[in-house]
């Protein structure tokens, strides 16, 4: 069965990366910004989720402490994040450094700056593969040079024996994000963590690169945590969507459960404010109010709820756990307490800007 | 929406060429003969990928640039034929203004929010000292930002408060025609959904004409009555929003909406645009990346033809029409 | 986020936040005070020779010991501050007037404009600096004031190449379009918007140039060029205290040069202050 097949069925699909209870800060010095709190995250092998949140709700910020690559202001303040047996947040740097690239991967928001500019591009994929020793053949430079002209044949870059050559000033953003996924891809890994890989990107560019990743993931059974503020492209390609809002994982489910019933009133205005293709200007319907600031030290315990008309006492008090409230194994979950109950009528796939009124 | 005094912008046969740095004689074609119409209190979508010259042209009607050839009326004015340059001391200037995409980049680090939207009043209008403050606190009113925010400095609004501030500049000196440079692009999709129904208001109360530049598609459609889409420097189609989404005639048109998320089946466009510099005067300059494309396109360039409401430049897109798609 | 600082308060802040700042400010008070009220304060006449005092080491009676002429060096050194500082403040000012826009304009136009103001720059800084000085002083007659033109001349080059850089940089920035759109004109532009947001850069450039400054006018001195005897002036006294060094009088060379190097450390200093001080980003 294929993950979303088992994720839907309920059946455990034994987690390739597990994040429990994640708590992360920021020390800075007008006091501690609290990034993170209690995230949970599963990702099972060979399922594309996505990361879906707008700006200031922690999703780069979750990606960058899974690999290790935090700011130095940085603090894990609890949980923990284990990834095929290794505690990916208290390992030493250097099995830090022997999975990045090898068995997890990252592609960046900006493919020009997370390029090096004085680099030609057939040098960084060969950096990658002498990295993890996995040139082809017995002389190495040649193996290096093979490999690295496969590895941007497999992103459909043409003229890979030319394009090696290249510098990253002389190919467009879309070849440049290609030349990223391939520096990437080229060690095989288990897991990719994409930052919002399109950002920027023309929609055409981006239909190509986005089709591009899911495809290569599907192929591989790579699993793929796909980091977008744009839902309705998270929609198109992710298997699995968890949603955050200012630094807490609010909403956990399948695509279709997702948009067809979304539980927590945070998602249902993610999705009404997005133009989408059917519905008018006066039918988007914003989220209210603005993030609250994370330096404060008397943040209610969800943080949604000083801008949701359901809140009450409890909901400062108290923190709703993802999937607390609700049946356990339910595959659709939500950390609310007030969350929308699930209608019997909403079995058809709704996608952004047509939710029912 | 002409009430019979003419259309209050006419574009016609505009171009816009860069000299390339280093070739001789060699021309980037950013805007290459373009013509369009945008009546009075009409609301114009421009849509297209990057370097398909949507902001060159923007920027050529705002007269921040000056075009090579070609002219742009203005209310019955010409006024391409003045220097750029000198055209902000003109009385024309009052009445186009901007609204850019990058509200942290639109904004002067070191103006605060009540000086960026006072300065337009101060060097475009006689509003002086109390009477100068009160349009100002006007004008933050009518856009939403709170009275308290205008004596900070750019770093200190967030997102949404600077796109406010620029929104409010841009309108302090009521003009007829705004261009609107991808102004939500930069905004999360719940400010940026704030920012759109602020708009279509602004639209509303003050009758004005907009030009809206995007590559946001569903955005455009929402906001816009005629849409024109871009590719290298040409229109190649024209038409009321809701058709030309419906029913696209262009094959890039076309392709350009099978891309957004969610529109079903991807029409897969090969290769990439190719170069704006000296294109080929005799070809489809989209020939070879299109899906429908065959020899005749390579031989003869399509002009925009207009049918009825709407305009396609494709050699074989009259049969599309015809045939009532 | 809250709102701006007053500047008063904002002042007080950048100098308290850093104590080397504040070093650096009550160091550069006390330079002040002496280039203004150094005469009045010194406590013996600084011209006034006393041939049987001469070549006193430093004792309760003279703080820095006296000279080959009985002259007291605490006084000649607190009156040298005034010219020291003076014509510094002089030459970095007229650099800065001529320089600046200059600069700006060629980052702003680009073009030929352009080319013409970077070649000026480029031919000065061709010269090793202090030689190029040396030459101006020596063909137009060795007076003050034509050490603060050589110094100012020799300095041009900092100045254009900051402002130009600054101007460069937002020459196509959104706000700079935005201001076109407001109605301003090319002058309008680089006067009100360009030149406060390059203040910043060019407020370091002065700090740091004072410094140098001093060190020229000291330097040129010391060679007997510009400033002559008997007036005060750091870089003469070194000189005249040079040819004692190696009898043992090391005081007589030693305080100038420790005061010069006292100024030009106040100025270095002074520099990032400065600067802080005019960044409204650093007002919050």
């Amino acid at each position: 069965m294929t993950p979303v097949a088992l994720a839907r069925a309920g059946a455990p699909n034994p987690p390739l990366l597990a994040v429990r209870d994640l708590n992360l800060e920021f020390r800075t010095r007008d006091g501690s910004v609290r990034a993170l709190e209690g995230v949970n995250l599963q990702i099972g092998k060979g399922e594309i989720v996505g990361l879906v949140g707008e700006s200031g709700s922690g999703k780069s910020v979750l990606s960058y402490a899974l690999l290790g690559i935090s700011d130095r202001a940085a603090r894990i303040t609890g949980g923990a994040a284990s990834f095929g047996g290794i505690d990916l947040l208290r390992a030493d740097a250097r099995a830090l450094a022997e999975l990045r690239g090898r068995e997890i991967s990252m592609v960046f928001q900006s493919p020009r700056t997370a390029l090096n500019p004085i680099r030609r591009v057939g040098r960084q994929i060969e950096d990658v593969l002498r990295r993890h020793a996995l040139a082809r053949g017995s002389d190495l430079s040649r193996g290096l040079r093979e490999g690295a002209v496969q590895a941007l044949r497999e992103v459909a870059i043409p003229d890979p024996e030319r394009r090696l050559n290249a510098y990253p000033f002389e190919l467009s953003g879309g070849m440049c994000q290609r030349v990223m996924i391939a520096l990437a891809l080229a060690c095989r890994p288990s897991l990719l963590i994409a930052d919002e890989p399109t950002t920027g990107l023309d929609v055409t560019t981006q239909a190509a690169v986005m089709d591009l990743i899911t495809g290569l993931a599907r192929e591989r059974q790579m699993a793929t945590l796909f980091i977008t503020h744009d839902l309705a492209l998270a929609a198109d390609y992710c298997d699995r969507i968890v949603v955050m809002h200012a630094g807490q994982a609010v909403e956990d489910a399948v695509t279709e459960s997702l948009f067809a019933a979304p539980r927590h009133p945070y998602t249902r205005r993610l999705i009404s404010s997005t133009p989408g293709p059917a519905g008018s200007i006066a039918a988007l319907a914003p989220v209210p109010g603005n993030l609250p600031d994370l330096r404060r030290s008397d943040l209610p315990a969800c943080r949604f709820a000083e801008r949701c008309e359901r809140s009450d006492e409890r909901c400062r008090r108290i923190r709703p756990l993802l999937g607390e409230a609700q049946p356990r194994g339910a595959s659709h979950r939500v950390a609310c307490w007030f969350p929308d109950e699930v209608r019997a009528a909403d079995t058809d796939v709704a996608s952004p800007g047509e939710m029912p009124a | 929406m002409t009430d019979g005094l003419g259309p209050l912008l006419s574009v016609e046969r505009l171009k816009k060429y860069f000299p390339v740095t280093g070739s001789r004689g060699s021309m980037l074609h950013a805007v290459d003969d373009v013509s369009l119409v945008i009546g009075r209190g009409e609301s114009v979508g421009l849509v297209g990928e990057s370097g398909c010259g949507k902001s060159t042209l923007a920027r050529l009607l705002a007269r921040l640039h000056d075009p090579t050839e070609g002219r742009i009326v203005f209310d019955g004015e010409d006024i391409g034929a003045l220097a750029a340059a000198r055209f902000a001391r003109s009385p024309e200037r009052a009445r186009i203004q901007m609204v850019f995409q990058d509200p942290t980049d639109s904004l002067n680090p070191r103006f605060t929010a009540e000086e960026a939207i006072g300065e337009p009043l101060r060097l475009l209008t006689p509003l002086r000292a109390a009477a100068l403050r009160e349009r100002v606190a006007e004008l933050a009113a009518q856009v939403g930002l709170p009275a308290e925010l205008l004596p900070r400095f750019p770093h200190q609004l967030s997102g949404g408060q600077k796109a406010r501030v620029g929104i409010a500049r841009a309108l302090a000196v009521r003009p007829d025609l705004l261009i609107l440079d991808e102004p939500t692009a930069a905004l999360d999709v719940s400010v940026q959904a704030v920012v759109l129904q602020l708009l279509e208001r602004l639209r509303r109360e003050l009758g004005l004409s907009m030009i809206f530049v995007s590559h946001d598609l569903n955005v455009v459609r929402l906001l816009t009555e005629r849409v024109a889409v871009m590719y290298l420097g040409e229109i190649v189609e024209v038409g009321p929003s809701e058709q030309v989404f419906n029913s696209p005639l262009h094959p890039y048109t076309r392709a350009l909406i099978s891309s957004i998320p969610g529109q079903g089946p991807r029409i897969r466009l090969q290769g990439e645009a190719r170069s704006p510099v000296d294109p080929p005067p005799s070809a489809c300059r989209f020939h070879g990346r299109c899906p429908d494309g065959q020899d005749r396109c390579g031989r003869e360039k399509p002009r925009l033809t207009e049918t009825g409401e709407r305009a396609v430049a494709c050699l074989f897109a009259a049969n599309r029409v015809c045939s009532g798609q | 986020m809250s709102a701006p600082r007053s500047w008063a308060a904002h002042a007080r802040h950048v100098f308290t936040e850093n104590p080397v700042t504040l070093f650096a400010a009550l160091l550069f008070a006390l330079l002040v005070v002496l280039a203004i009220a150094g005469p009045a304060i010194a406590p013996y006449d600084p011209l006034a020779s006393n041939a049987a005092a001469a070549l006193q080491p430093p004792s309760a009676q003279h703080w820095f010991g006296t000279d080959s002429l009985g002259r007291d060096m605490l006084s000649r050194v607190m009156v040298a501050t005034r010219l020291d500082l003076g014509i510094a403040l002089a030459a970095v000012t007229v650099s800065f007037a001529i320089g600046l826009p200059l600069g700006l304009a060629a980052g702003y136009f680009g073009g030929w404009w352009d080319r013409l103001v970077t070649r000026l720059s480029d031919t000065i800084m061709a010269f090793p600096l202090f030689v190029l000085a040396m030459g101006i002083v020596a063909a137009l007659g060795n007076t003050v004031g034509n050490i603060v033109l050589a110094t100012a001349v020799i300095n041009l080059p900092f100045y254009i190449r900051v402002a130009r850089a600054e101007a460069n940089i937002r020459r196509g920035a959104g706000w700079i379009e935005a201001a076109r759109l407001s109605g301003n004109r090319d002058l309008r532009i680089l006067l009100v918007h360009l030149l406060p947001n390059a203040l910043p850069a060019a407020a370091v450039q002065v700090s740091l140039n004072m410094g140098w400054a001093i060190l020229n006018a000291a330097g040129l001195s010391f060679i007997g060029l510009g400033v002559r005897p008997p007036q005060a002036e750091w870089g003469i006294l070194v000189a005249e205290g040079a040819q004692y060094i190696v009898s043992g009088e090391w005081w007589v060379s030693f305080f100038p040069g420790a005061a010069l190097m006292l100024a030009v450390f106040t100025f270095n200093l002074l520099g990032d202050a400065l600067r802080d001080l005019l960044d409204p980003r650093r007002r919050t």
